[in-house]
């Protein structure tokens, strides 16, 4: 069967199995390898991945599910030389990242939560991270860096909101 | 990485389509949340499948005054953004919102948590039961309606020749809430589920999820509270105290926790379900 | 500038770009189409005989390049005994033991032709509990215990026994004869922890001229190293291993498993072979924070003062001794820590059974021993009815109070600590009202750990460019060890800024013996070293800089990237200047240095069977808990978390609260979540996240901590590793939290919601251990 959608904004052609799980994809036919495999079972948020810009585990979707999506990885979202998404570049100052494993799931989830959610407060960011597991952090770094994140977002919105009246 | 390029994968365009493949032996494959951790349960993935996701009404939501349609396809966060603030259905919101995680909830759909029969810790079952949600089937034979109570209990046999295609709900329903059990705050199966509903007569419906293999009404609690002099004021602690005298369920081992403890939860999971009610019909 | 203001700050990750970009290549991220994929075969029962092994259908499967059997790497290695083959010899001994390997051209083929090894095996009765392997006529799990080569003298070991070590202070039978003292006994069980590295255990072997190259994910190189020489019956100078950033180890990695495995099938295959452990796999076996067993008893007065002591502690070591063997020791330092004791004697023993290995968790033995030793102290209180912090403050060890095996401690520490606790609480205020009508309780421990110190080397290499290149076998496990706390000390010495200083990743080839990363050792020890090789770069710097500018070597110094001349700021020359001038005339400029243990005496007579017989860097913490327990459900909530730990030097407060917070959850997913248990078939039951609950983000609260400095410290700077011991006390914490919040005792963890309940319904079995024997020499083997 062949199955196909964009991949990084790339049009993708998959002619296999289409019950393999899009993660086996990104990691072993494309290199592709900060998409991390960790439960394989959809607990830990390492996989997450954009499917038509929502965040969703990429073990258990098959690929067969994906014909004219857009899919976009980790290596997707700021590629190249490309400045980092605002809340990588935040984790950087804040120190957050450790082993740095389950990282790329964290932001994929968490940049498409912070862009549907600006108004989001501590616990529902908390909520927002329960499919994501870090077994290093401790996750408060992680939850304050989001909060503080929201918090420069909403100041620029309105400092932006003010300029045009 | 999956091994039989033969697989036959159908993307059904239309109810017909998808009737007349699991006809052929394929199995419904719907948010893959389940089917696909399979290989790791030492079971192998089907040989053929058949999805419903591109039938674009089996992907809605109707809300109608009093009727309300959901298709198989719909996803947990659909159906959550979907009935957010409608009376009545706070416990089949509170099941949406609250099952799994964020990222399974986005995949995850009413059809595969219907269908699926290992898993007794489905938040939706007990939501719809309390609800009366009727279910909708293609059958080799034609559509068929049945109640979700006889659902539960039989569809092993009736899935055998038969599509789940939608699920249908009435307004009658004042408020009601769903309270689930993890072990952490969120993120495991709950150990064990209570919804509970107040009707516009005033009956008490009461679910009782993942105590069980299945699903099941708590028909003696519903029948205690009907049965209390003067009809059943909503106290909590009243409500609690008739749970535990009557409390009929057979809780089922597991890893996470024994048949004890989930039987021995039920009571304050009501206490909290009538709590939520007084709340809840407190805002209305 | 001086050398410390030019070392401690706040300094970033050089790595945390890439890993969030996802670009960090870990081992598992290294798979080539080209390599080889090797799948194991794994005992699906606990004990057994092999009666039947034959490989050679698999060898015709499909894509089949190698299979290998345990008579393919005979050697057997291990910690103090050598037990344990890599893949199983006639006998099976733990479910999920690997018995033999195929290689493939891909993973597929590997599994499909695993179902063409003939395997025949003759069940044995599995010894599933320390109770059954104690039992006189238990069957033996390693029958040729007595055979078997012994690695590190000294401990005593009989059947079941892998190990026992002993401490014996003073006179204990006569403190507890004491007519004016109170017993108090106390029993305790904990279940076991899986340390969930987000990267599993890999590793890619290849075989290069004569060589094996391992790559793989790893806390100890030259263990890896060594243990693969062993098992391949080479010379381990014929084993490389390399180890690129590694996704989490918290112990698990402090020894070697697959590792050689990929040796062993490169040589066979000539080819690059890949081998690494399905999640499953690698929570089957995974090498656990053991399961143990305490039951401790101590003679108190009226007054308080503890006379006399006695504990048994027995730790399940699995199938294999591993890393039990070696942690036998750390019962005198950590059941034997906190308190200021008459009379003491303990026995550790490290048990045989079949169900899977365990091995080194963060702060092993600490964990649970605290736990036990700081509920015992609330039973002492309780008994006694002393205020528990006041009975603490009274009893905790001050300077020159002696440790369970004679050893002398140095400084006022946990005294003051906790004045300093009493400081923060008043500070952040309490949080009862959060309990909202749920029961409450908050408990103050204190826990005793130390820095593992002991051999690593460090050679620095000054560029052209002004940089400085640092080689060491130390290996980046995520806590930063490697980004921040060594760049930060070379950058210190040599007056460069941190981001000069190159660190190299672990290579055997390159870089001198290091015992791994583990204990909180790697900033003391790499560190020190690192010190010691930059004296030397700093002096040949000098001397060449002197002749340079005709001044005494004695009047320089180094800051800023420059050699100035003493008092004169902008004088002198650039460090690039100089070191061009040092390869023109003397010779490229660099040093190494060496560190190890100075061997803290005990003393005489009092330990036996100790692989570190006294601390030389002890570390010591004080942890407060506040919880609310819901009656109806057993669910435990954390509603504060204190913890005032001593960090010697903070050389990146940051990066130190940042480990404490990290550590503290593991040690909530330890008291509160996280569960193994053994099935009826000898499997851990817990084999996936769905069954494992780790700690997720609504279950923790932001940890408040205060950073006590200036306790003496051999380490560079007067720095402790912080990483390890943040997990040290929660478990003591948490417990005496709970048992308060519900006025039962608690003498298990973890505190799940059934757990607790049950305690509530009083229908929980309290550890009795008919096993352990009444008077404690019974229970030694003399």
């Amino acid at each position: 069967m062949t199955v196909t959608f964009r991949l990084n904004g790339e049009d993708y052609r998959f002619r296999d199995d289409p019950m393999t799980p899009l993660v086996d994809i990104l990691r072993q036919e494309h290199f592709l390898t900060g998409t991390k495999a960790v439960c394989r079972e959809g607990f830990c948020g390492a996989c997450t991945v954009h499917v038509d810009g929502e965040a969703v585990p990429s073990c258990l979707k098959p690929v067969g599910l994906l014909h004219g999506c857009e899919v976009t990885t980790i290596e997707g979202l700021s590629s190249g030389q490309e400045a980092l998404h605002p809340l990588q570049a935040a984790f950087e100052a804040a120190d957050a990242v450790q082993c740095g494993m389950c990282f790329p799931g964290m932001v994929m989830s968490l940049s498409a939560f912070m862009r549907d959610n600006p108004g989001a407060c501590r616990a529902e960011i908390k909520s927002a991270m329960v499919g994501n597991i870090c077994r290093c952090t401790g996750y408060e770094r992680i939850v304050d860096t989001v909060v503080d994140c929201l918090d420069t977002h909403r100041q620029t919105t309105e400092t932006a909101g003010s300029m045009n009246v | 990485m999956a091994q039989s390029v033969e697989r036959s994968f159908t993307v059904a365009g239309s109810i017909d389509e998808a009737l007349a493949a699991r006809q052929q032996g394929a199995a419904v494959l719907a948010g893959g949340t389940w089917m696909m951790r399979d290989p790791l349960r030492g079971v192998d993935l089907p040989e053929a499948v058949v999805t419903l996701h591109r039938i674009p009404a089996l992907s809605e939501v109707e809300v109608d005054p009093d009727h309300t349609v959901i298709g198989a396809a719909v996803t947990h966060a659909v159906l959550g953004r979907a009935l957010r603030g409608l009376a009545g259905f706070e416990a089949l919101v509170g099941a949406a919102v609250g099952a799994a995680n964020p990222g399974i909830r986005r995949v995850a759909t009413v059809g595969g948590n219907l269908c699926t029969l290992d898993f007794a810790a489905a938040d939706l079952a007990p939501a719809l039961l309390v609800c009366e949600a009727m279910v909708e089937m293609e059958t080799f034979d034609g559509p068929k309606l049945i109640g979700i109570s006889d659902f539960l209990r039989d569809r092993p046999t009736l899935l055998a020749d038969a599509i789940l295609t939608k699920v249908h709900l009435r307004r009658d329903l004042i408020a009601s809430a769903h309270i689930r059990l993890p072990l952490r705050m969120a993120g495991d199966y709950p150990v064990a589920i209570v919804s509970i509903a107040v009707d516009k007569d005033k009956r008490f419906r009461i679910a009782v999820g993942s105590v069980e293999a299945v699903a099941r009404r708590w028909t003696a609690l519903e029948k205690a509270l009907a049965d209390e002099p003067g009809g059943f004021a909503p106290n909590p602690e009243r409500a609690a105290e008739l749970a535990a005298e009557n409390n009929d369920f057979h809780g089922r081992d597991g890893t996470e926790a024994d048949g004890w403890y989930r039987r021995q939860v039920l009571p304050a999971l009501v206490k909290r379900g009538v709590a939520a009610l007084l709340k809840t019909e407190g805002q209305a | 500038m001086s050398e410390l203001s030019a070392t401690v700050m706040n300094l970033p990750r050089r790595d945390a770009q890439d890993k969030l970009r996802g670009r960090t290549k870990y081992t598992i991220d290294r798979v080539r189409p080209d390599m080889l994929h090797a799948v194991l075969l794994r005992s699906t029962v606990p004990a057994g005989r092999i009666r039947r092994l034959d490989v050679s259908a698999a060898h015709d499967c499909p894509g089949v390049r190698a299979v290998a059997t345990g008579a393919d790497a005979p050697g057997l290695y291990g910690i103090g005994i050598a037990d344990h083959p890599l893949l199983a010899i006639d006998t099976i001994r733990y479910h999920g033991e690997p018995i033999a390997v195929v290689a493939a051209e891909t993973e597929a083929q590997a599994r499909a032709a695993l179902a063409a090894i003939v395997l025949e095996i003759e069940p044995l009765a599995p010894v599933f509990t320390m109770a059954e392997a104690l039992q006189p006529s238990a069957r033996l799990v390693h029958e040729d215990w007595r055979n078997y080569e012994i690695i590190t003298e000294g401990g005593a070991r009989a059947g079941n026994i892998a190990w026992e070590a002993k401490s014996s202070r003073g006179d204990v039978d006569a403190a507890f004869a004491r007519p004016d003292v109170r017993i108090v006994e106390s029993s305790f069980t904990v279940g076991r922890q899986s340390h969930v590295p987000f990267e599993p255990r890999v590793a890619i072997g290849s075989w290069e001229d004569g060589r094996a190259h391992i790559q793989t994910s790893t806390q100890v190189p030259w263990t890896v190293r060594n243990v693969t020489g062993r098992v391949m019956q080479l010379p381990p100078g014929r084993v490389r291993v390399t180890v690129p950033p590694v996704g989490g180890g918290f112990g698990l990695k402090f020894d070697a498993s697959i590792e050689p495995i990929t040796a062993l099938l490169a040589r066979m295959t000539g080819r690059t072979v890949i081998l690494e452990n399905s999640r499953q796999e690698e929570m089957a076996t995974c090498l656990c924070r053991e399961n143990a067993e305490i039951r401790i008893r101590s003679a108190v007065t009226a007054e308080g003062e503890i006379v006399g002591r006695e504990a048994v502690v027995l730790m399940d070591c699995g199938a294999y001794g591993g890393e039990q063997v070696f942690l036998t020791t750390m019962t005198a330092h950590t059941l034997g820590g906190n308190y200021r004791v008459g009379a003491m004697r303990l026995v550790s023993r490290a048990i045989y059974t079949n169900t899977p290995p365990n091995g080194a968790f963060r702060a092993c033995n600490g964990v649970y021993n605290t736990f036990a030793l700081e509920r015992h102290t609330d039973e002492i209180c309780e008994a006694l009815g002393f205020d528990t912090i006041a009975y603490r403050k009274k009893n905790v060890l001050r300077n020159g109070d002696l440790g369970a095996t004679g050893q002398v401690f140095e400084a006022d520490v946990l005294g003051p600590m906790l004045d300093r606790m009493e400081t923060l609480r008043a500070n952040t205020g309490t949080s009862e009202a959060k309990a909202d009508g749920r029961l409450y309780g908050t408990a103050t421990t204190v826990g005793t750990w130390f820095v593992f110190v002991g051999p690593s080397a460090a050679t620095v290499n000054l560029n052209a460019d002004g940089s400085a290149t640092l080689v060491t076998s130390g290996v980046e496990i995520g806590s930063g060890t490697m980004m921040q706390s060594l760049p930060q000390i070379v950058a210190g010495q040599l007056g460069l800024a941190p981001d000069q200083v190159i660190v190299r990743e672990a290579d055997t080839d390159a870089a001198g013996l290091d015992v791994g990363v583990g204990g909180g050792r790697t900033t003391v020890s790499i560190g020190a070293a690192s010190v010691a090789a930059c004296t030397e770069v700093k002096e040949k710097l000098l001397r060449t800089a002197g002749e340079m500018l005709q001044t005494r070597p004695e009047d320089l110094l180094l800051q800023g990237g420059r050699v100035e001349i003493s008092g004169r700021p902008g004088s002198g020359a650039t460090i690039p200047a100089v070191v061009a001038h040092a390869q023109a005339t003397t010779g490229p400029i660099s040093g190494s240095g060496a560190f190890t243990a100075k061997n803290t005496p005990a003393m005489s007579g009092c330990a036996m069977g100790h692989f570190i017989d006294a601390l030389d860097i002890p570390v010591f913490v004080v942890h407060e808990a506040e919880v609310a327990v819901d009656p109806d459900t057993g669910h435990v909530e954390v509603l504060a978390y204190r913890v005032v730990q001593d960090v010697g030097r903070a050389l990146n407060p940051r990066a130190i609260m940042g480990q404490i917070q990290g550590g503290v959850v593991q040690g909530l997913g330890y008291a509160l979540h996280e569960e193994v248990t053994i099935t009826t078939d000898g499997r851990i039951a817990q084999d996936n996240f769905e069954t494992y609950r780790l700690p997720l983000a609504p279950d923790v609260i932001p940890v408040t901590a205060d950073l006590y400095e200036g306790a003496p410290s051999m380490g560079p700077l007067g720095t402790k590793g912080a990483g390890e011991v943040p997990i040290l006390a929660v478990g003591a914490a948490i417990g005496c939290a709970v048992a308060r919040a519900i006025g039962k005792p608690v003498r298990q963890l973890p505190l799940t919601p059934p757990r607790v309940l049950r305690l509530l319904h009083e229908r929980e079995t309290q550890p009795e251990f008919p096993h352990i024997a009444p008077g404690w020499a019974a229970n030694t083997l003399g």
